[in-house]
């Protein structure tokens, strides 16, 4: 006899790992932001080169992000040398497979800022809403000499 | 009552995540303190307020802690000052104070800061390293070769280590080890003054710490040789770890660099018995213990006979079912399971011979070759349902042979009969061409096709399946990128695992199971495999390669579905083991290459002339293999694994279990007998047995439920 209960106010539901049973966490306090990754890139002059080292271009640097909102990319970078960066995003259909190949270019290649032994942010998209699925970030570095740049990225709901 | 730790640095741009990774894995709560500079007037920035280094009020701080870490190191013992500032804390030794871990620490002569020198303890009783008289106050140690770069730096490659004898446990362990290195990239290990030694010996000294209850103790040594081919010798007053007071003198825990952690990629440290063996002498009792488990892909495969063993398919087989034997037991005594990803797939799809289920039923094998295969194979399934060699899938059949989704298309793919999935029924094999949530689908739009799908948190109503149907044939060309391939294909292979005796194909209880290539697919392949019951499966961060579109979810955690990181250690780096070192093997083909271990040719020079050399060889494989798994069970919380035929073969048929012993016991290749599954798992055993507070033998069900329990901490 399965165990059953109300679901969304008219549904009768049984009870399993799918659905189960509502319940209410006391003291639980919502989290509206999650860390996604922590990553040190060592930048040198390769092209599409993406925060995690990969150059396989199609290869998202973040998956399965749709819930979020907004990413908050915060990187430390240990040196000032000129430095591009790039944002990709994409949707992908609910089997998680992407609508089509290629991206779309939400950030062209454009200065990465900040100097050497500094801390930065940046907001992706910068303006409006992402939730995206998934997101390519690419750096290459343009002069000087290679660098160790680390990253964290938040994703907010 | 709570663990807690004090960590010490001096800049975070240089600060190894991986201290503090390690630390809430196990439970233990810390805090980062940061000197002002590497010398003695440093002061000390805690949360409480900066405290000069020897200040009194520092040490109070200290006292609430179990035990204190030193986090800085150097390559250069020309360097004047890395750690001058905890010079003070090796004279705090009342009872009241913590105990303090020092990891490969700075104290040599060369260090010119008058407070250093001033205040270092006259009774210490190793030997200051001196950069002008290296021969004279250290020990090279490893074969004194130098390694082609730091060898403090190295990541799951080029160790350095030795066969440590734990003297308070009479144990003998392989790990990697490393006292000092220099600039000339040779590792060394310590020289006792043993006249300062014996004084400490037997002197009374109470703190917690102190299990002899004497001031001095040494804690382990270079183990001495079990064979005379080993002239790899130390002597006497050679030191690898010394307990001084309260304070622990051991070597190299942590590369000094930024290395980020997580559940991403992370750089290996391999280094980190010595943290962990720390931590346990300090008596920093953590509030979880890591679970240690091995996992085995293509547990029954052969391989064409060839160079350079030419071994029937009837002696691959006696050494697998032999070894087999012996892991099976190993598992039962230690209670924990060694689950295997079984080759299916093949029942249907890729006929290679060598596979499993061909080696059991295929008319081109001889009986005597199906009989052998099948002992194996009994073994297997015995231990599957007693929970000790529990199987699961693991598919190279479709695709370029990287498993899930690792192909845009399944060209031909041979699907099975019956069930629900497989042939006669006519099922999708795409997603519809149109699909909307249930709750804004207006009535009457929805084709007679229609079926609900749910991905995750996603539900929606598909329909219109027009040419992405696979028709009543069991062949077909199947696009991989959605739920409806992923029923299919894990449909499939359960039915053969229930065609080859296991009562289900996700390792019994574990539910869980070795992915082919380590590709998990995406999330219709993580829902589909929730669907038909896995807790979990083994991915790599690119979860489907070599298509590369995908990767997992940044936590690993995906619905309430495991995305366990991976680790191989083979004794291979590219097909087959030609054994610990083989000289003129293909590249990648032996150990000692594949693991970059031989350094300045110490070994490829000298393998036909010196025995000592294979030796060397064993040595430095079990001890990077075991720093490599370590650090996979202290920090990824993953899942190790070995290929059995392709690292086994090395093995002397007449004499498979039988323990490495140089050139006394050789092979098929005449080469030195080496069973990798009895070495590695042996050895793991000895450091499980030495670190009771921090490790046991465990189940990926132990490392899952750890998982969850860490990962939000």
């Amino acid at each position: 006899m399965p165990v059953r209960f109300l679901r969304n106010a008219s549904e009768i539901a049984d009870v399993s790992w799918e659905t189960p049973l509502p319940v209410q966490v006391a003291n639980a306090k919502p989290v509206p932001a999650d860390t996604l990754l922590v990553a040190t890139t060592t930048v040198d002059t390769t092209a599409n080169r993406d925060l995690l080292g990969s150059t396989s271009t199609e290869l998202p640097t973040l998956d399965g992000c749709m819930q979020y909102r907004k990413l908050v990319w915060f990187y430390f970078r240990a040196s000032a040398d000129a430095t591009n960066y790039r944002v990709l995003a994409r949707a992908t259909d609910h089997n998680g497979a992407p609508l089509g190949t290629g991206w779309q270019e939400i950030v062209p290649a454009t200065t990465l800022p900040g100097g050497a032994n500094t801390h930065n942010r940046i907001d992706i998209p910068a303006s409006s809403d992402g939730y995206y699925d998934q997101y390519r970030i690419e750096v290459q570095r343009t002069a000087g000499s290679n660098y160790n740049l680390i990253s964290k990225i938040v994703g907010v709901r | 009552m709570t663990p807690k730790v004090c960590l010490v640095l001096q800049n975070f741009a240089s600060f190894n995540r991986a201290w503090t990774q390690i630390l809430r894995n196990l439970g233990i709560d810390y805090t980062l303190c940061v000197a002002t500079s590497f010398t003695t007037s440093a002061s000390i920035q805690t949360p409480q307020g900066a405290f000069a280094a020897g200040s009194a009020d520092l040490r109070n701080y200290f006292r609430q802690f179990d035990a204190v870490i030193l986090c800085d190191n150097t390559s250069s013992l020309s360097a004047t000052a890395m750690v001058n500032y905890s010079v003070y804390w090796l004279s705090w030794n009342a009872p009241e104070d913590p105990a303090f871990l020092f990891f490969n620490p700075h104290f040599s002569a060369a260090i010119t800061d008058s407070g250093y020198n001033s205040n270092f303890p006259s009774d210490f009783p190793i030997v200051r390293p001196n950069p002008s008289d290296l021969a004279g106050t250290l020990y090279a140690a490893d074969g004194g070769s130098a390694s082609s770069s730091s060898p403090l730096g190295v990541p799951n490659i080029g160790g350095r280590g030795a066969c440590v004898l734990f003297l308070a446990e009479n144990t003998r362990a392989h790990v990697i080890t490393i006292c000092n290195s220099h600039t000339n990239n040779i590792p060394y290990y310590w020289r006792l003054d043993t006249a300062k030694h014996s004084t400490l010996a037997s002197t009374t000294y109470t703190h917690r710490v102190a299990r002899n209850g004497r001031a001095g103790e040494i804690l382990a040594v270079p183990a001495p040789p079990t064979s005379s081919e080993d002239t790899e010798t130390y002597p006497n007053d050679c030191v690898i770890a010394y307990r001084y007071r309260n304070i622990f003198w051991l070597p190299h825990a942590m590369v000094r660099s930024a290395r980020s952690v997580n559940l991403w990629d992370s750089a290996v440290d391999s280094f980190l018995f010595w943290l962990l063996y720390g931590l346990q002498v300090a008596g920093v009792r953590p509030r979880y213990k890591l679970p240690v488990q091995m996992e085995t892909d293509h547990p029954l495969e052969a391989t064409v006979p060839g160079a350079p063993f030419n071994h029937s398919i009837v002696t691959q087989m006696s050494i697998l079912e032999a070894s087999w034997i012996w892991m099976r037991d190993f598992a039962r005594r230690k209670n924990t399971a060694i689950v295997n990803g079984l080759v299916v797939g093949t029942k249907y799809r890729r006929l290679n011979w060598f596979y499993h289920w061909h080696l059991l039923y295929s008319s081109s094998r001889t009986p005597t070759e199906r009989d052998a295969a099948m002992r194996v194979h009994q073994i297997l399934l015995a231990g599957h349902r007693e929970g000790t060699t529990p199987c699961g899938v693991h598919d190279h059949t479709f695709g370029v042979g990287n498993g899930y989704w690792s192909s845009a298309v399944a060209s031909s793919f041979v699907r099975h009969d019956g069930m629900r999935y497989g042939a006669p029924n006519d099922v999708p094999i795409g997603r519809g061409r149109c699909c909307v949530a249930p709750h804004v689908l207006p009535a009457g739009v929805a084709g007679a096709d229609a079926q609900t799908v749910q991905v995750g948190d996603t539900e929606l109503v598909e329909w219109d399946f027009t040419e992405r149907t696979s028709g009543t044939s069991n062949t077909f060309d199947l696009p991989l990128d959605s739920i409806h391939a992923a029923r299919i294909i894990i449909e499939s292979e359960i039915e053969e695992m229930l065609a080859l005796g296991f009562p289900d194909g996700y390792c019994a209880g574990h539910k869980y199971t070795n992915t082919a290539a380590n590709n998990s697919g995406g999330e219709c392949y993580w829902q589909a495999l929730k669907a038909f019951g896995f807790r979990g499966v083994r991915s790599a961060p690119e979860c489907n390669a070599s298509y590369r579109t995908k990767r997992v979810t940044p936590n690993r955690y995906w619905n309430g579905f495991h995305l366990v990181p991976p680790m191989g250690l083979d004794n291979v780096g590219d097909s087959y083991s030609w054994g610990l070192y083989y000289p003129g093997a293909p590249a990648n083909r032996d150990a000692v290459g594949s693991y970059q271990l031989d350094h300045s040719g110490d070994i490829s020079a000298n393998w036909t002339t010196q025995p000592v050399a294979a030796w060397r060889a064993y040595r430095r494989v079990l001890c990077q293999l075991t720093g490599n798994w370590l650090f996979l069970t202290a920090i990824s919380l993953g899942g190790a694994y070995f290929h059995p035929i392709a690292c086994l073969m090395v093995a002397a048929p007449s004499r498979v279990l039988d323990r490495f012993d140089g050139w006394n016991i050789l092979n098929a290749a005449n080469q030195p007998h080496y069973n990798h599954a009895v070495e590695l798992l042996e050895n793991m055993d000895a450091v499980v047995r030495l670190l009771p507070d921090v490790l046991y033998w465990g189940t990926i069900t132990d490392v899952m439920d750890h998982r969850e329990r860490v990962m939000g901490d």
